[in-house]
């Protein structure tokens, strides 16, 4: 765990212009560019924001906004895992070329996302009001949840970019695991709508904890328990010293299976 | 000779491979290899027990046919490969690239990737921006600088990679058949700011299949056959061998 610090504030400036390097890449060839990071999120909003509340209704108000307070930080988690799934693999070429600390590249693909999902949180500041949803303190807070939710990340990123490594078929496989775990995570739906003799199964899913809190603060205006916060950094601590002790053990063979 | 000018050490190095005829690259692969209890790789030595020093200072070539483990073993110098066994040793700064323009991506200007390929290299964004205007300045392609590499044509491509790996300085500079490209003004560059190194005291690797090159720059060669060092020693002697290993070859093509 502390070589993960060690290492990535060594490669900092690395790891950041590869993350730079990948968001321009992502928004070379279109006319708007950078703008995109915006636009999308905010027509999405748009998009939900005219079906939950024309179409589909919901005896909970402001859905959209209750759907997006957990929506984006989830994109975040399923955007860096599948773009880090391949990370390894993809750079192939250069890892075996250049000696190079090979956690830059799942890192870099977390980063970029981070900064994607930073932009995504301006258009909902913005539809926040338009909806007449108020505009809570606690706001604030929604760094601790991030963090929370950057370790649980970067643990299971390092896991599956090295298991592609070895096996290709990770990466279709986690597709599969990243649609069933976002029908399985209260997103659209609330924890409270599941019979209660059922909700132990659901409280098994770490996600629960990494994302209540940032519905807790967009949504209600409440801060997440303290059991909550901590259960939050413990599932990022697992994850995280797991697949970073895993990826080490296994990225010297790396250069051999690329 | 005193351990403090040996730039480079290599003891007993082995480099093993698997090398694996079908791959098993999925899982139903794997399963089915289980099942039936096949193996299906063997292993093979890129590099096999080979021992040399470097001394600051010398141009090292390595001379061999393709396939004989040179590339390998600037692998091993440069820290790609972590060989199977055997020790290695660096004294000194080495620029961890064995192919110029590694690490260049297509979409990023000449000017981004001179940023990307260094910070790759391991050094600091700082170092970078102090090198940058030399590095263009060498490269000589004028305003492409601020093109995407994709544009580049080849020449360009390899001087500006030339530039990058060579003006970061460092002790130890790796060259792995890099002079074939890029027009004669240029070569002559290219091998004026190797005399340069050589001049600086910094030791060279240096991988090349034109043995005019070898013989004219080179201190001491090292011929490779199979994994093995099969000479050692001053370039004329080394080339000798070599070129009387590859007449059985050219006998059989006729």
């Amino acid at each position: 765990m502390i070589e993960f610090v060690r290492e990535t504030y060594r490669y900092r400036e690395l790891i950041w212009a590869l993350a730079m390097k990948e968001l321009k890449i992502r928004y070379k060839r279109s006319v708007l560019g950078f703008l995109w990071a915006l636009l999308n999120p905010a027509l999405l909003m748009l998009v939900l924001t005219l079906v939950f509340s024309k179409i589909l209704r919901f005896n909970l108000p402001h859905y959209a906004i209750f759907l997006l307070s957990v929506l984006l930080p989830w994109t975040f988690f399923s955007q860096s895992l599948s773009y880090a799934v391949e990370s390894i693999v993809s750079n192939g070429d250069l890892i075996k070329k250049v000696r190079v600390a090979k956690l830059v590249f799942p890192v870099a693909a977390v980063v970029s996302n981070l900064i994607n999902l930073g932009l995504s949180l301006i258009p909902l500041a913005l539809l926040v009001p338009i909806m007449r949803h108020p505009f809570y303190w606690t706001w604030v807070y929604l760094p601790v949840p991030l963090l929370a939710l950057t370790l649980f990340t970067l643990g299971m990123t390092f896991f599956f970019a090295t298991a592609n490594v070895y096996y290709r078929d990770v990466s279709h496989i986690l597709q599969i695991v990243l649609s069933a775990w976002f029908y399985l995570t209260p997103i659209i739906y609330s924890l409270d709508f599941i019979p209660t003799k059922y909700q132990w199964v659901f409280k098994l899913n770490p996600m629960i904890y990494v994302i209540n809190g940032f519905r807790l603060a967009v949504y209600y205006g409440m801060l997440p328990k303290a059991s909550s916060i901590a259960a939050s950094f413990l599932c990022g601590f697992i994850s995280l010293f797991i697949g970073f002790a895993i990826f080490r053990k296994y990225q010297d063979d790396f250069v051999f299976y690329v | 000779m005193s351990s403090s000018s040996i730039a480079i050490r290599l003891e007993n190095i082995t480099q093993r491979f698997r090398v694996i005829q079908e791959r098993p690259d999925t899982l139903r692969e794997l399963f089915s290899k289980f099942f039936r209890h096949e193996s299906s790789y063997h292993d093979f030595d890129a590099v096999k027990n080979a021992s040399f020093e470097v001394p600051k200072g010398q141009m090292l070539g390595l001379i061999g046919r393709n396939g004989s483990g040179k590339s390998t073993l600037l692998k091993i110098v440069a820290g790609v490969y972590r060989p199977t066994a055997g020790t290695v040793q660096v004294k000194g700064s080495l620029a961890p690239l064995i192919e110029l323009g590694a690490g260049f991506h297509h979409e990023l200007t000449g000017r981004e990737n001179i940023l990307l390929n260094g910070l790759l290299m391991g050094y600091s964004k700082h170092e970078m921006g102090e090198r940058e205007q030399r590095i263009i300045e060498f490269a000589e392609i004028g305003d492409f600088i601020d093109s995407p590499v994709k544009q580049y044509s080849s020449g360009m491509y390899m001087r500006l990679a030339f530039s990058v790996a060579t003006e970061i300085d460092p002790d130890i500079l790796l060259l792995d058949e890099i002079l074939g490209v890029g027009d004669a003004p240029f070569q002559q560059k290219c091998f004026e700011r190797i005399r340069n190194f050589r001049k600086a005291g910094k030791t060279i690797l240096f991988v090349s299949h034109s043995m005019a090159e070898v013989s004219e720059h080179c201190d001491r060669v090292i011929f490779i056959e199979r994994g093995s060092i099969m000479a050692d020693g001053h370039p004329d002697e080394a080339i000798e061998a070599y070129r009387n290993s590859c007449v059985p070859e050219a006998v059989a093509a006729h």
